[in-house]
């Protein structure tokens, strides 16, 4: 390859990545400059810094709207539907995984065919299952369609961890007169954990971002959460840009930082959870 | 292994009941009542395939929401699984940051889709927003198109909330060419294959599955896709960016006429299944390689 050509492919390549990193991150920078300035530096320049670090708009935004409830309804109804998801699925994996019994192919291909189900496809009995069964309006009305929102993709993931875990190991346990309940508790959980971290990751992200059951199977603060806030402050705060950002920044910035921390586990996961085969 | 029948049903029970309260029971209620003229007011009538008719012949809106949502999955599946893939493939070499971008890359893909709406809606603001600051900026005059809110620019734009955020795509593509064996790629390089001919035909076609798997998540992304819609133009102007979700959501919960939606929720069930089978042929996902 001549000179030229390699140094113009080089030259493309960097317009090409550099393009996405700017759009990646391009617009979080801006929302968290802007939510530092005032109404007046935000309407007049997008790509000045703030004239001086202000924390109105988060205190604003505070007073405006129970933000901390909308975090601490998001986390709760996160960490429950991912704890029943794991626990749930995990056991069901087990069964198919190790045992033999009519009905087994049957009861596979049913549980895994919901993942060629578009969920927005069943909204509307959803809502009216929920309302009937006097969940509507409820965290555990979330809770339990989120975890099981995820079940094909967790059922999955846990099921080919559990494959992958020799029996000799349970079989000594057995022999060593230990029950099944404790088998599994015992040994095979704690050896799964890997597989489970990576459904429960999965689930948690899931749920943390769900906007769509979320919105219509909830209507007050006791119940609604984060994502659903970010539509309040668009009107809410339709005059009040500073606090808008503020409130976007808070809203973004835990999913951030979990990333930030948690990058290996969480990349690992999702190309675990995308590979269902 | 010899488990106690008990145990068994002990253990498989609290997964079916989930999966049965929410998917089994709702595909069935969805199903069953699309051939029912089922409103608010306790009207709950068989109709036969009044909905489905009514849908094929007459209903525009329903046109519209199947035409963009057709248009939408297309683009996702070549556009933005091209980009993903390709971005794959310059990240592979493994020169200096790739890591750092590999995980720039995926932050939308991380944060709550509701959160890039409301952050897209303020990019595009014509007043304040990134975008038309930007044109100001270069061309020296004021710009204020109102991008998600003209006829003319609303589909764009709402397409590009989605199109060129394919950090998925692209974790799942690397994942995919790192397991290529060293041994294929070593034997291409003594044979006098050049980086771009290794690429194309050797690591590409290795990664077909990985693809595959790619193209039938975007597509189907787009069966669901909802709030990045809803969260901005909420299907307008007029009906420009409606899609089957929103259409769906507006029918059930908006107008209370649920036979309808649920004749939706079928069509886009069918469309589903359709997606993963046809894509799982093009891609040939159940032949192995060597």
């Amino acid at each position: 390859m001549g000179k030229s050509k390699f140094l113009l492919a080089t030259i493309i390549r960097k317009i090409y990545l550099s393009f996405l990193v700017i759009i990646s991150i391009g617009p979080l920078i801006w929302i968290i400059m802007s939510s530092f300035k005032s109404n007046k530096e935000i309407l007049s320049s997008a790509f000045a810094l703030p004239e001086s670090f202000s924390f109105k708009g988060y205190t604003a935004a505070l007073e405006l709207s129970p933000i901390f409830q909308f975090y601490g309804n998001s986390l709760i109804v996160a960490i429950a539907s991912t704890l029943i998801n794991v626990i749930v699925i995990s056991m069901a994996a087990y069964i198919l995984a190790r045992c033999e019994f009519r009905g087994k192919t049957f009861l596979t291909l049913l549980l895994s065919s919901s993942l060629l189900v578009p969920t927005s496809a069943l909204l509307m009995p959803i809502y009216i299952i929920m309302t009937n069964i006097g969940l509507y309006d409820t965290k555990t009305g979330l809770i339990l369609v989120y975890a099981a929102l995820g079940l094909p993709t967790s059922l999955f993931v846990i099921k080919s961890y559990f494959q992958s875990i020799p029996m000799e190991l349970e079989e000594a346990a057995y022999l060593d007169g230990a029950g099944f309940v404790r088998t599994y508790y015992a040994i095979i959980f704690p050896l799964a954990k890997s597989g489970l971290v990576t459904a429960a990751i999965l689930q948690f992200l899931t749920s943390w971002n769900e906007f769509t059951f979320a919105l219509i199977l909830t209507k007050s603060t006791t119940a609604r959460t984060l994502p659903l806030a970010l539509s309040y402050f668009t009107s809410q705060f339709s005059f009040n840009y500073t606090s808008m950002f503020a409130a976007l920044t808070m809203a973004i910035l835990p999913s951030i930082v979990i990333y930030a921390l948690l990058q290996e586990q969480v990349t690992d996961s999702m190309v675990a959870g995308s590979i269902k085969g | 292994m010899r488990v106690k029948k008990r145990y068994m049903v002990f253990f498989l029970l609290p997964c079916i009941l989930l999966f049965a309260l929410v998917y089994l029971l709702p595909i069935i209620i969805v199903l069953f009542t699309s051939f029912y003229e089922w409103k608010a007011g306790g009207i709950f009538q068989f109709i036969g395939l009044d909905n489905y008719i009514k849908a094929i012949l007459e209903d525009t809106r329903m046109h519209t929401a199947l035409k963009n949502t057709g248009i939408w999955a297309l683009l996702q599946s070549v556009i933005h699984v091209g980009i993903g893939t390709t971005t794959a493939l310059l990240l592979s070499r493994r020169r200096k940051g790739w890591k750092l971008l590999r995980t720039v890359y995926m932050i939308p893909n991380v944060i709550s889709a509701s959160a890039l709406g409301v952050i897209f809606l303020n990019v595009f603001n014509p007043k304040y927003g990134l975008v038309n600051s930007f044109i100001s900026l270069v061309t020296g005059e004021k710009f204020a198109k109102n991008w998600y809110f003209d006829q003319n620019s609303a589909f764009f734009t709402v397409t590009l909330s989605w199109l060129l955020y394919a950090g998925l795509v692209t974790i799942l593509v690397l994942a995919g060419l790192a397991s290529i064996s060293e041994d294929v790629l070593e034997a291409a390089k003594i044979d006098g294959a050049s980086t771009l001919q290794i690429d194309l035909f050797i690591r590409l076609p290795l990664t077909r599955t990985v693809i595959g798997t790619s193209v039938i998540i975007a597509a189907t992304s787009m069966l669901r896709e909802f709030e990045l819609i809803y969260l901005t133009t909420n299907g307008g102007p007029g009906i420009t960016t409606l899609n089957l979700p929103l259409y769906l959501y507006k029918t059930s919960l908006m107008d209370n006429n649920y036979g309808y939606a649920n004749m939706m929720g079928v069509v886009l069930i069918i469309l589903g299944v359709i997606a993963v089978f046809a894509i799982n042929k093009i891609f040939r996902m159940n032949e192995a390689d060597y």
